[in-house]
């Protein structure tokens, strides 16, 4: 007996060697940093949540990813794959309950509040699809060059993206489709077959924005021509690039951004929080924050080449596809170069769904670390 | 052990792995040259877009400039004065929300709720502005606002400096000095949009009536401006940098001794008592610079009213009232000037070689008139007639029937051109709002009233200051003191110059000639001569006992208006103007007054009384020579 628990607890042991501990690094360093620029955002004195409230609840929040974080790194993530339908119906139903008796927030539904805690499923959904398209796309892994994984996966997709499309919440559904495209690729799909869906999506994307509501479209195009608009609907754009610019090389200091400062970033903690960074720290500040993400994206990448089997190599290289699709039209967004939709920062944003469910996310990557590990007996 | 066999096919290709890897390096590759070129390379710009779009260029408003009288009394002064915004755009949007916190504030404010709804719905500028609601709020209500204002959003109160009217003992007094010094009001929407390039604010003030209104520029100074930094909002949140200093107004000093205008009025109004009419005029002047001691318009107003937020009704009052308070019957309206004007067809008379000095006319109880039929007679004052007189007796005596010839004799052409030479009928410039210019007998007059020339007995009637004269007071008071003068039509002048803020004068501004009269010293001095006779032997020798520090000279006037009542009696004026010179004829005069009752229709001369009774209270005198007067029962 004690041989054998000798045995499990070395065998443990070596495993938890695996564990990333740069990952775990990065992502304090992350969050950290979010929780500064949350403070500052707001930090103004007038009125309102007062900036030390809501550092506190990135707290809680935090400390409960932190406890899902270990607590998904430590399970064997292979039993994920078993449960992937189930987990499936999980993610419609709650994307359903939240098209069902969602609250509004800035005019979409977008979260449903349970005990006065407002949770945003979108969020653990992203994650959630992560772990269903990589158990599809493994079960296919004989054919995962035909047409039909493609399809069987952008069908799988199509639901849930639908769902949180008619929320409305078309930054979620962008990051369905990326994380599909992204992790198809990855897989190995059909890259003739690929490029048509890619091709399929462009040449669909008119159609998806003339669907939109007018406050929408009218927000998507101020990238291209922020003074079109300047006090209505690109307000936020050309305030945001003000910000932005205002920054130069070192920033203004840390709640010393004046256009964070004076109110004219309307939502300066969540969407916009990228503009108090590069306001308050300037370039460097900005250049920092962007390879603290390169760094995490790193990390996700080298878990990806280093996995066992494919279902934990498509975690891999979904989360990765998640983290890099929303960082880049994140920032895209608020610096101009991309049209402005709801995709939060990851680790950065205000926002407790996003919180959890991209620690929980990280834990399981971290598991697929933990459990690709070879023993070197 | 199947699952390690995986291992080395688990992982994706290679190549999609560098494919990856490039386009997540290419991608923050953009997204930090993006950054580089926000940050680094266009900063400067975006700072200035950014600090342009939250900063605003804000007035500063410059104080007003004060007004004292010539002693350096302080007349007009600046006080903080509280004024109850709204904001439009911090308003409560929905209709009940809003009608509940501009009740509160009403409440609060004591003020009229409709009218707190009125000046909102009658703004028209951006809902980011502040709107005045109402001015003059009380400090006590002023306080509680600024207290509640969290209660009441869009609502807040300013203090500013509003004016404060003083008489002469330094008394918040807005009735001694109203036609003078007049009023500062909110401008109209007009008036904004024609003066806001000068600078003018949506919620400034100008001055109305009176020297506010004529010295504006003066006054106002030259407002400044800072740079202030705004939140999202627009509020203010703090000032950046000051950008023009304001430039406070000029300080005033007027020609008028507010003493000498409190013994104007006191005395003017027990004349118009005494008489038991409302409307009266006494101006008092220095002959030799044309400055204006005193100027009384009664009935008057209380400027400091206006100055405070006059109500609807007091101002109605004023409007209603048909003797005019508001308007400066001084400067503004014409009369007939009666009689006085006989210095006018006397000195005319004798410089165009009408008359000699010592020719002596015959005078009529009835004067025929002479191109019209027989029986066809003006009547002499005196239906009995004088004899024949000098011209210097006949202006003492007043003989109409004497003027009348010399009116005749003169013709339209050289007795109109006379009037004009000494002023009339032309504005005499004073600055002051308002004036009048006044009617002088002329051709154009006649084809005015749609004929060919003036006929002979209207001619005659002009002569003796009736039909086809009109003068207001201030014209018939700056002729008699050019005469005085020695021949200087003057401007008359109501401001002397610039003080510093204590009243001492710090600039002069000189008198100004108007021009010298085309008249001989000796025929000048004929009329002053004349003049000096009414007092001592003539019309009004009652006036001649008091012993002023002077030869007191002068000339009564009676004016017929209007329509004859049931007993064909006209209503008359009466008018007394006088000067002080230190001997008879001479040119030294430093005074000289004019008083004119409206419609004075008693026994005796109510101007010249109130003269008499003003000279005793200016020079202090121990005499009361004052007489009764019969107030006649038509």
């Amino acid at each position: 007996m004690s041989t054998t628990a000798t045995f499990v607890e070395a065998r443990t042991a070596r495993r938890w060697r695996a564990f990333d501990w740069q990952l775990l690094l990065y992502l304090l360093l992350l969050v950290g940093f979010g929780m500064v620029m949350g403070y500052s955002a707001n930090y103004q004195a007038i009125g309102g949540d007062s900036g030390l409230s809501q550092t506190v609840k990135t707290l809680i929040w935090t400390s409960i990813g932190l406890t899902l974080f270990f607590v998904a790194a430590s399970i064997d993530y292979h039993w994920l794959q078993t449960f992937a339908t189930p987990i499936y119906l999980v993610v419609l139903g709650l994307l359903l309950a939240t098209v069902v008796i969602g609250r509004n927030l800035f005019g979409a539904q977008m979260s449903i509040s349970v005990a006065g805690v407002d949770f945003q499923f979108s969020e653990i959904s992203k994650v959630l699809m992560v772990v269903v398209l990589a158990a599809f796309l493994a079960s296919r892994r004989e054919r995962i060059g035909r047409l039909s994984t493609i399809v069987g996966a952008g069908l799988l997709v199509a639901l849930p993206t639908f769902l949180v499309y008619r929320q409305p919440d078309l930054g979620t559904a962008m990051v369905f489709v990326a994380i599909l495209l992204g992790m198809l690729f990855m897989s190995g799909a059909g890259i003739g077959w690929l490029s048509l869906l890619g091709g399929a999506t462009v040449a669909v994307a008119p159609i998806a924005v003339t669907a939109l509501e007018d406050y929408q479209r009218q927000r998507l195009f101020c990238f291209l021509d922020p003074s079109a608009d300047p006090q209505g609907a690109c307000y936020q754009v050309v305030q945001a690039l003000n910000a932005v610019g205002s920054g130069g090389l070192l920033g203004q200091g840390l709640t010393a951004g004046r256009q964070n400062q004076l109110g004219f970033l309307p939502v300066q903690s969540t969407d916009f929080i990228f503009t108090v960074v590069a306001e308050e720290l300037g370039y460097i500040g900005g250049m920092i924050l962007l390879a603290l993400f390169a760094l995490l994206i790193w990390r996700v990448v080298s878990v990806g080449w280093g996995a066992r089997d494919p279902f934990g190599a498509n975690i891999a290289t979904g989360l990765g596809s998640l983290l890099l699709f929303q960082i880049t039209v994140n920032i895209g967004m608020v610096t101009g170069i991309m049209p402005v939709t709801g995709i939060p920062l990851p680790f950065i944003t205000y926002g407790g769904s996003s919180m959890i469910s991209l620690l929980f996310g990280m834990g399981l990557l971290q598991s697929v670390r933990v459990h690709s590990w070879k023993p070197t007996f | 052990m199947s699952d390690l066999e995986g291992t080395t096919t688990a992982r994706p290709s290679r190549a999609r792995f560098v494919a990856a890897t490039v386009i997540a390096v290419l991608l923050f590759g953009i997204l930090a040259g993006r950054l580089f070129q926000l940050q680094v390379v266009d900063g400067a710009l975006y700072a200035a877009q950014a600090a342009a779009a939250r900063t605003i260029e804000m007035p500063i408003p410059a104080p007003r400039g004060l007004i004292f009288d010539r002693q350096g009394r302080p007349i007009a002064v600046n006080i903080p004065a509280w004024t109850l915004y709204g904001r439009p755009a911090d308003l409560p949007a929905t209709k009940s929300a809003r009608n509940a916190v501009l009740a509160q504030a009403a409440r609060l404010s004591g003020v009229a709720l409709g009218s707190l709804l009125d000046r909102l719905a009658a703004f028209r500028g951006s809902p980011f502005e502040l709107v005045p609601l109402a001015t003059g709020i009380g400090r006590e209500a002023a306080l509680l606002i600024a207290e509640e204002e969290e209660q009441l959003p869009g609502i807040s109160v300013g203090a500013e400096a509003r004016r404060e009217y003083l008489d002469e003992t330094g008394a918040r007094s807005g009735e001694l000095l109203a036609h003078l010094v007049g009023y500062t009001g909110p401008i109209s929407q007009a008036e904004f949009e024609d003066r806001s390039a000068v600078g003018y604010l949506r919620d400034d003030v100008t001055g109305r009536d009176g020297v506010e209104a004529s010295f504006e520029k003066e006054l106002r100074g030259t407002y400044g401006s800072e740079l202030i930094e705004r939140d999202a909002g627009g509020q203010p949140v703090k000032v950046l940098e000051r950008l023009i200093d304001p430039v406070p107004g000029a300080n005033l000093m007027l020609t008028i001794d507010a003493r000498t205008q409190r013994i104007a009025t006191e005395t003017l109004k027990w004349g118009l008592e005494a008489a038991g009419v409302a409307q009266g005029v006494t101006i008092v002047m220095n002959p030799q610079t044309g400055e204006i001691l005193a100027m009384v318009s009664l009935p008057t107003y209380d400027n400091d009213k206006f100055a405070a937020g006059i109500s609807a009704a007091d101002y109605a009052a004023y409007l209603d009232d048909p003797t005019r308070p508001l308007r400066n019957h001084a400067i503004a309206d014409i009369y007939p000037p009666g009689s006085t004007f006989k210095l006018v067809t006397g000195l005319a008379a004798l410089d165009e070689g009408v008359t000699t000095i010592a020719q002596r006319w015959p005078t009529y109880g009835c004067y025929q008139i002479p191109d019209a039929s027989a029986g066809q007679c003006l009547f002499d004052w005196n239906h009995q007639g004088f004899g024949p007189l000098s011209i210097v007796d006949a202006y003492a005596k007043s003989s109409d029937t004497f003027f009348y010839q010399m009116a005749v004799a003169l013709g339209v052409d050289r007795l109109g051109g006379w009037a004009q030479e000494l002023g009339f009928g032309e504005k005499s410039g004073v600055r002051l709002p308002t004036e009048a210019a006044g009617t002088v007998v002329s051709k154009a007059w006649a084809h005015a009233q749609g004929r060919q020339d003036v006929f002979t007995g209207e001619l005659a009637q002009a002569g003796i200051g009736q039909n086809a004269i009109a003068v207001t007071p201030l014209q018939l008071l700056n002729a008699y003191a050019a005469v005085a003068n020695g021949g200087h039509l003057m401007r008359p002048m109501i401001v002397r110059g610039e003080a510093d803020g204590e009243g001492n004068l710090t600039r002069k501004y000189a008198p100004e000639l108007i021009r010298r009269l085309n008249a001989s010293p000796g025929d000048l001095r004929t009329m002053r001569i004349g003049a000096r006779e009414v007092i001592t032997s003539g019309h009004a020798t009652n006036i001649g006992a008091l012993r002023v520090p002077g030869a007191l000279s002068g000339k009564t006037g009676t004016a017929e208006f209007g329509t004859p009542t049931s007993q064909g009696v006209l209503p008359f004026h009466s008018w007394f103007v006088a000067y002080v010179p230190s001997q008879a004829g001479t040119t030294d005069a430093e005074l000289a007054i004019v008083t004119f009752t409206y419609s004075a229709v008693v026994r005796g001369n109510v101007s010249l009384e109130v003269v008499k009774y003003f000279l005793q209270e200016y020079f202090n005198l121990d005499q009361d020579l004052r007489r009764e007067f019969q107030v006649n029962a038509n």
